[in-house]
């Protein structure tokens, strides 16, 4: 599976982002090619560490090719392989796809001749004994956007006057859906009437983000979000995005209402200046 | 034949719905993108298998895999796991089958949607049976090796349900290695079974899906999709080994192993 950020590990690992490895980077880009009954993955990678290369070059570790759309493919390449063909009946890239490289080791590894690591660890790295079949760094992540049909629409409001309740949330497949049952329930045509709306939005992001805890937290209340995997679900994909773009680094049922306050803009603010509006201005 | 795709909104409307029992779909546009897809042969399967006995569950689970095998899984993916082309072919194909087979559709919407425009993830049946027939049909040769694995996923279908749950183990070598383990250590009875003595995991927790469940907490550290089946099998025991007392598989394995 893909990585994102750096995940915790008991040993130095080569990524992007390393602090382990002296320059560190593993940069990964793919092309596409195709024809009829194929699609042709052509594979272009440079890893910073002569360590690491070395280590591929010699078959005690192997660069492992993920792809990750309806489901997950591992390719173990040969030490020259660079194309991966998969038939068109295996593969939707009209989905979204991530691909990624990861380096893994064949038998254990002593890192104790590893020069590219940093000077912190010197005195020490003769200790490091890395087991076989262990990961040993991996590479940015190539994503194929495929269909998303709305990628900023996070929100879409529908009328529905046989509703059993007034309201009624739903986590839609890519948005979250507010139901209502009377139109007026929106206050289309009162001032600011998005603000007005502001409320449900709240109650929806709340529904949706316990969701994501419920999902994503392994059985505990809280995710760290640099600990997993981009969400193969759109909803929770965007409010993935939406969390590690504004820097949020762990959701957790008692931090919800941070989260929202910090990824939402405002919106109980706005829903406040609107009322308050609304009361100056009343007739 | 061809199928015209359904334009997205139709999921959670009634109107929908009463449409299609009353035949009502198809002479309306209103329904449709522009979009049309065309397949060789669409035949009849089952596509909803919670009904019967168990026996009867895994006579139609066998009749799915037939004709998915023989006519569905050699298309394009971007058709043969896609939401809209099946709830498509369903509604515009298969309603006389889905009448017949399936009269709780006409008792409710929900039943409906439950039924026929299920979401297309690893609780639906549709999907169930396609990953199944592709990971095993690609994967083996001969067709006593397919029945074989054919039967494994059967007889150990809710833990197939969980290893379809998660993306990284959503994977033929995986799937396959997993059912060949259990085979070989004869653990599907007790992977299958209830946890009776830990109420704090949940009403319905099973051994198996508490090892899935261990694997999938472990990874990347330990990277259980790539592992061989040796080392795969040393964690399997190892995650099972938190909630059951493995002594006794430990030993019929070095029996086996020595044998």
């Amino acid at each position: 599976m893909i990585y994102k950020k750096d995940a915790n590990f008991p040993y130095p690992i080569l990524t992007n982002t390393s602090t382990s490895y002296k320059n560190s980077s593993f940069l990964l880009d793919v092309r596409l090619e195709e024809n009829t009954n194929d699609y042709r993955l052509v594979i272009d990678y440079e890893i910073s560490s002569s360590f690491i290369n070395d280590l591929i070059k010699s078959g005690d570790a192997v660069l492992v090719f993920i792809i990750q759309s309806k489901d997950t493919r591992f390719f173990m390449l040969e030490s020259d392989q660079l194309t991966v063909e998969i038939p068109k009946n295996r593969i939707s890239l009209n989905k979204r796809t991530s691909i990624q490289l990861h380096i893994q080791s064949t038998k254990e590894i002593n890192f104790s001749k590893n020069k590219d690591l940093t000077a912190f660890y010197n005195t020490f790295k003769d200790e490091i004994l890395v087991s076989r079949n262990s990961l040993l760094g991996f590479s940015n992540i190539v994503v194929f956007e495929g269909s998303i049909q709305n990628p900023f629409v996070l929100f879409e409001k529908k009328l529905d006057e046989n509703l059993s309740s007034d309201i009624k949330v739903e986590l839609g497949s890519e948005t979250i859906i507010i139901h209502y049952r009377k139109a007026d329930y929106q206050f289309n045509g009162v001032g600011s009437s998005k603000a007005f709306n502001n409320p449900y939005i709240y109650t929806g992001l709340r529904t949706a983000l316990q969701r994501f805890i419920n999902e994503y937290g392994k059985g505990e209340d809280y995710v760290d979000l640099s600990q997993i995997p981009q969400p193969e679900n759109l909803l929770d994909f965007k409010l993935y995005q939406l969390m590690t773009k504004k820097m949020i680094e762990e959701v957790s049922i008692d931090t919800i209402d941070e989260v929202i306050s910090l990824i939402s803009d405002k919106i109980i603010e706005k829903y406040a200046s609107a009322v308050k509006e609304l009361i100056n201005n009343g007739n | 034949m061809e199928i015209k795709l359904l334009k997205p909104g139709y999921k959670n409307n009634e109107q929908f719905y009463r449409d299609f029992l009353e035949d009502k779909i198809i002479s309306n546009d209103d329904y449709f993108s522009n979009e049309i897809v065309t397949i060789a042969n669409a035949p009849d399967f089952p596509i909803y298998i919670a009904e019967g006995t168990g026996e009867e569950k895994k006579q139609s689970f066998r009749q799915a895999f037939q004709v998915m095998a023989s006519f569905y899984i050699n298309t394009d993916r971007d058709l043969h796991l896609d939401e809209l082309f099946w709830h498509s072919l369903l509604v515009t194909k298969k309603r006389e089958y889905i009448l017949e087979n399936y009269p709780d559709v006409t008792t409710s919407f929900g039943d409906f949607k439950n039924i026929v425009v299920k979401s297309f993830d690893w609780q639906n049946y549709i999907y169930k049976c396609v990953l199944a027939v592709e990971y095993i049909e690609d994967y083996f040769n001969n067709a006593e090796e397919k029945d074989r694995y054919y039967n494994l996923v059967l007889e150990n279908l809710d833990l197939y349900n969980y290893i379809i749950k998660y993306s990284i183990f959503r994977n033929a070598e995986f799937l396959i290695k997993i059912l060949t383990i259990i085979d070989e250590l004869d653990i599907s009875g007790i992977m299958k079974a209830k946890i009776k003595d830990r109420p704090d995991l949940g009403t319905d927790e099973r051994y198996g899906r508490r090892v899935i469940f261990e694997l999938n907490k472990n990874y990347p550290v330990i990277m259980s999709p790539l592992l061989d089946i040796d080392s795969l099998k040393q964690e399997v025991i190892q995650a099972l080994s938190y909630y059951y007392d493995v002594s006794e598989i430990r030993k019929n394995m070095l029996q086996l192993e020595h044998s």
